[in-house]
């Protein structure tokens, strides 16, 4: 803390500014030029310029405590450049002018991918050491202009930076770079915005994204993806990482992602997966789009009718990680069949040694696998159910449909001609 | 027998999916001023420049090839991989320059679209706006998909002139003739046609939509096999509407020695000659070209300069996240469709310029794209062979030799 108290910022000024620009000794003779900058991008420590690329082929740099002054137009060094005080690139280093300007970037407060236009450095003094620190990525109108040396036609406009902590790079990394850091930084954002910055990457720069991610993070996020993106990254994945991904997701879900790719695809994923799971996504795979089979999950609250309300409550505290939703508890006898449901209201004002077949509604309403999507919206809205049952001619309990499950059906992301006319079909036929 | 049949389908299918990119930029590649182009070529030369169609199809589906590899390989846009690799100067140069030619088009493709509609008596105060709204509200509402699907549907049009070809009745045996034996001959006028014709039929633009197009999509190395097939039918197809048309007004206008300059005279002189229904052929035919490439081309502007300056952009994007790219789109078609409506616009010098830019530009795209083809770092295994290389570039040699040779012979004129 203390030597932060003590930083004095001596001068500030943009990459593109002091490209270029000439470097001299004490004596006053050219050295060479600014050509590029070498910093160290993770590691222990913020972010600081390490050295300067001065000489064209030539892999080795000055380092940054051998520069006495540094302005706009030149750079003066402390003593006579010598050979031994040369020092080539770190493994956690990398050159901002190779690998960040012009380049894409991942902007995580704004959660969107956007493209450098310069980069904002501070020369600062702290006691009696030097540092120059990169600061901000300028991704502006302004910054553009700079470039191009117009940017007196954007005085008026302000500088859009993106701060350094709030970056991401994207571009092809040295192994040794270490990614522990920035995963921690992308586990910040909400999986929905996490899903809509990947769906803006190219597709090859996808799948290494999300291979870099938490599985579980990963899942969340993808989960959130439409469809096209899902399948397409999948595809792209390689097959053991793609299933444990699905293993993270909703069978209901996989069932549906799974039953749009290649046969010989989908097995080779189901068969990695384990097989518990993978049972689960091939029955539900089994029903045909657009029916309430291919809609269901299978991750409900099931019971029995036996137990009292204090067990029943011991049961959901397992129970209640897995399950989609968990309002609704369904009383399901050993045979399979549903003879009633029970909603969490109704379990917590219920006297803790009541048995549930006591409390227990045994009037359901019960959709079966081959109904259409819009006979279990008719039914959801009529009777006013957050979700519905599935149920087979014998009265089996097969699984649920969720409210949320059926809206992804009427309403997509997007608006597009396409929504429109669902919402045009699903209101005449809930109103006939 | 069934699961040789099944495989078949399942190619056939993934082909329809991927199908798309390049059969629309080839049709894209007859638009109004091809059109114009390929008519006073018939109508001046008769069948002489026939003989081009060939090697220019072949040129073509190379020239694309390349960016959709480019495409396949990286996932980027050739603006993009244009200002990673050769900086932002090199990126502004060539945007700004594809925004002035491309602008000069799009005023070129409402004026088809006035021209084609003033044959059936439609005014052009009343066809341009109304024209404008359609094209604008069709990009606004509609997701990538739906506009691609619509605009497949709109190369089907395009076989308007193959009929209107037929009916004007042609000497087979010449066309046939014609179209394998190269002939050559030094006069100006035929130079500055024949640069013209290939002029128009390979322009900077088209590179950048092919290869956003394809990154659009998604395409891979893997469905690659499938958009190259989707390219050769697209080139194949769009020369030989070009061939109809160069026959069309050979096989009439030519015979009987009348001189027209636009595709609207070539459509009236069509009328007495080739009969009623061949006019009102040609006619749509300019119609549906001209239409097309108004929606198109200010699109692909559009989406390549936000590429290049890193703004959002695509039209699956709302006006809220990709404001840039919607203001000059709109920009664009509405200054294209107001320059119709102004009656003192100097139309021919607007074409010229938008001539030479584009003659300009095109040499820097192509050597580009040669460039970022070979970078191994870039493309693996995906580089150019040896042979395919020399061969790319005694074209791309070629090719500036005759966009300078139409550069210089513009300004000679």
């Amino acid at each position: 803390m203390n030597h932060r108290a003590q930083l004095h910022v001596l001068r500030e000024f943009f990459f593109s500014q002091i490209q270029g620009e000439p470097i001299y000794d004490p004596e006053g003779n050219r050295v060479g030029k600014l050509r590029d900058l070498a910093i160290r991008w993770e590691g222990e420590g913020p972010p600081r310029v390490t050295g300067i690329k001065f000489a064209k082929g030539y892999q080795k740099h000055i380092p940054i405590d051998k520069v006495e002054e540094m302005t706009h137009d030149n750079i003066r060094l402390v003593g006579k450049l010598k050979e031994e005080d040369l020092i080539p690139l770190q493994p956690d280093e990398i050159y901002v002018g190779k690998w960040l300007m012009d380049k894409q970037i991942i902007d995580l407060k704004g959660s969107k991918v956007v493209r450098v236009n310069d980069i904002k450095l501070f020369w600062v003094k702290s006691g009696d050491r030097k540092y120059v620190i990169p600061m901000a990525v300028d991704i502006g109108l302004r910054g553009l202009a700079r470039r191009l040396g117009l940017e007196f036609l954007f005085k008026r406009l302000e500088n859009q930076y993106v701060w350094w902590q709030f970056i991401q790079h994207l571009e092809e990394r040295t192994a040794a770079l270490q990614l522990r850091a920035e995963r921690a930084k992308l586990d910040q954002l909400h999986p929905a915005d996490l899903a809509d910055l990947i769906e803006d990457l190219d597709y090859k720069k996808r799948t290494d994204f999300m291979e870099d991610l938490d599985v579980e993070v990963a899942a969340e996020a993808f989960s959130e993806m439409e469809r096209d993106t899902q399948i397409e990254i999948l595809e792209h994945m390689n097959d053991m990482q793609a299933s444990d991904l699905l293993e993270e997701m909703p069978p209901d879900e996989v069932a549906d992602i799974l039953g749009e790719l290649p046969e010989a695809k989908a097995d080779a994923l189901l068969n990695l997966m384990e097989p518990e799971g993978a049972q689960e996504v091939r029955q539900l795979m089994v029903y045909e789009e657009g029916t309430a089979g291919s809609l269901m999950t299978t991750e409900y609250i099931a019971l029995s009718p036996q137990i009292t309300v204090t067990e029943a409550f011991a049961q959901l505290r397992h129970l209640a990680r897995e399950a989609e939703t968990i309002y609704y508890l369904y009383l399901v006898e050993d045979d399979k069949t549903l003879s009633g449901v029970l909603s969490l209201r109704e379990l917590l004002m219920a006297e803790p040694d009541a048995v549930l077949r006591d409390l227990m509604q045994t009037r359901i309403i019960t959709v079966h696998p081959q109904d259409s999507e819009q006979t279990v919206a008719e039914n959801l809205k009529k009777y006013d159910l957050l979700t519905i049952p599935v149920v087979d001619e014998a009265n089996r309990m097969l699984g649920i449909i969720t409210v949320d499950d059926i809206l992804e059906v009427l309403i997509p992301d997007r608006s597009s001609l396409e929504t429109f006319a669902n919402f045009f079909v699903s209101k005449r036929t809930v109103r006939g | 027998m069934r699961g040789r049949f099944a495989n078949l389908s399942r190619r056939i299918w993934i082909f329809l999916a991927i199908m798309g990119p390049g059969i629309i930029t080839a049709n894209v590649d007859n638009d109004a001023g091809g059109i114009t182009t390929y008519s006073v070529a018939g109508a001046t030369h008769g069948y002489k420049l026939l003989w081009t169609i060939i090697p220019m199809t072949l040129v073509l589906i190379m020239v694309q090839e390349i960016c959709i590899r480019l495409g396949a390989v990286t996932g980027k846009g050739l603006a993009d991989l244009i200002r990673e690799r050769t900086g932002v100067r090199w990126a502004a140069f060539i945007m700004v320059g594809m925004i002035l030619g491309d602008l000069g088009n799009i005023i070129s493709e409402f004026a088809g679209i006035a021209a084609s509609l003033e044959l059936f008596g439609v005014s052009k105060y009343i066809s341009v706006p109304v024209a404008l709204v359609f094209i604008w509200f069709l990009v606004h509402r509609g997701t990538y998909k739906l506009v691609e699907k619509i605009f497949l549907g709109a190369c089907v049009f395009y076989l308007s002139y193959v009929i209107s070809g037929c009916m004007a009745n042609p000497p087979w045996g010449t066309v046939m003739k014609e179209l394998v034996v190269p002939n050559f001959s030094l006069s100006g006028d035929y130079i500055i046609i024949l640069v013209g014709v290939i002029g128009t039929t390979i322009a900077p633009w088209q590179q950048f939509y092919i290869q956003a197009s394809v990154v659009e999509k998604g395409i891979t190395t893997k469905e690659y096999v499938y958009s190259k097939l989707d390219n050769t039918i697209g080139c194949i197809a769009c020369n030989i509407v070009a061939m109809f048309i160069i026959v069309a007004c050979a096989a009439t206008i030519h015979v009987h020695g009348i001189k027209i300059e636009s595709a609207q005279e070539a459509a009236l002189a069509l009328k007495p000659l080739a009969g009623h229904w061949a006019f009102v052929l040609f006619a749509i035919g300019l119609l549906n070209a001209s239409l097309f490439s108004a929606t198109i081309l200010p699109l692909s502007t559009a989406y390549y300069v936000c590429e290049a300056f890193g703004f959002e952009g695509g039209i699956d994007h709302t006006w809220k996240e990709a404001p840039i790219f919607y203001w000059l789109y709109t920009l664009l078609v509405v200054i294209g469709a107001l320059v119709i409506l102004f009656p003192n616009i100097p139309l021919i010098s607007v074409m010229f310029w938008s001539q030479v830019i584009n003659g300009v530009l095109l040499p820097f795209v192509l050597i580009f794209m040669l460039l970022l083809v070979n970078n191994k770092d870039l493309m693996g295994e995906y580089v150019n062979g040896p042979v395919l290389n020399g061969l790319s570039w005694i074209v791309v040699a070629v090719l500036i030799t005759l966009s300078s040779m139409m550069v210089i012979t513009s300004f000679l004129q």
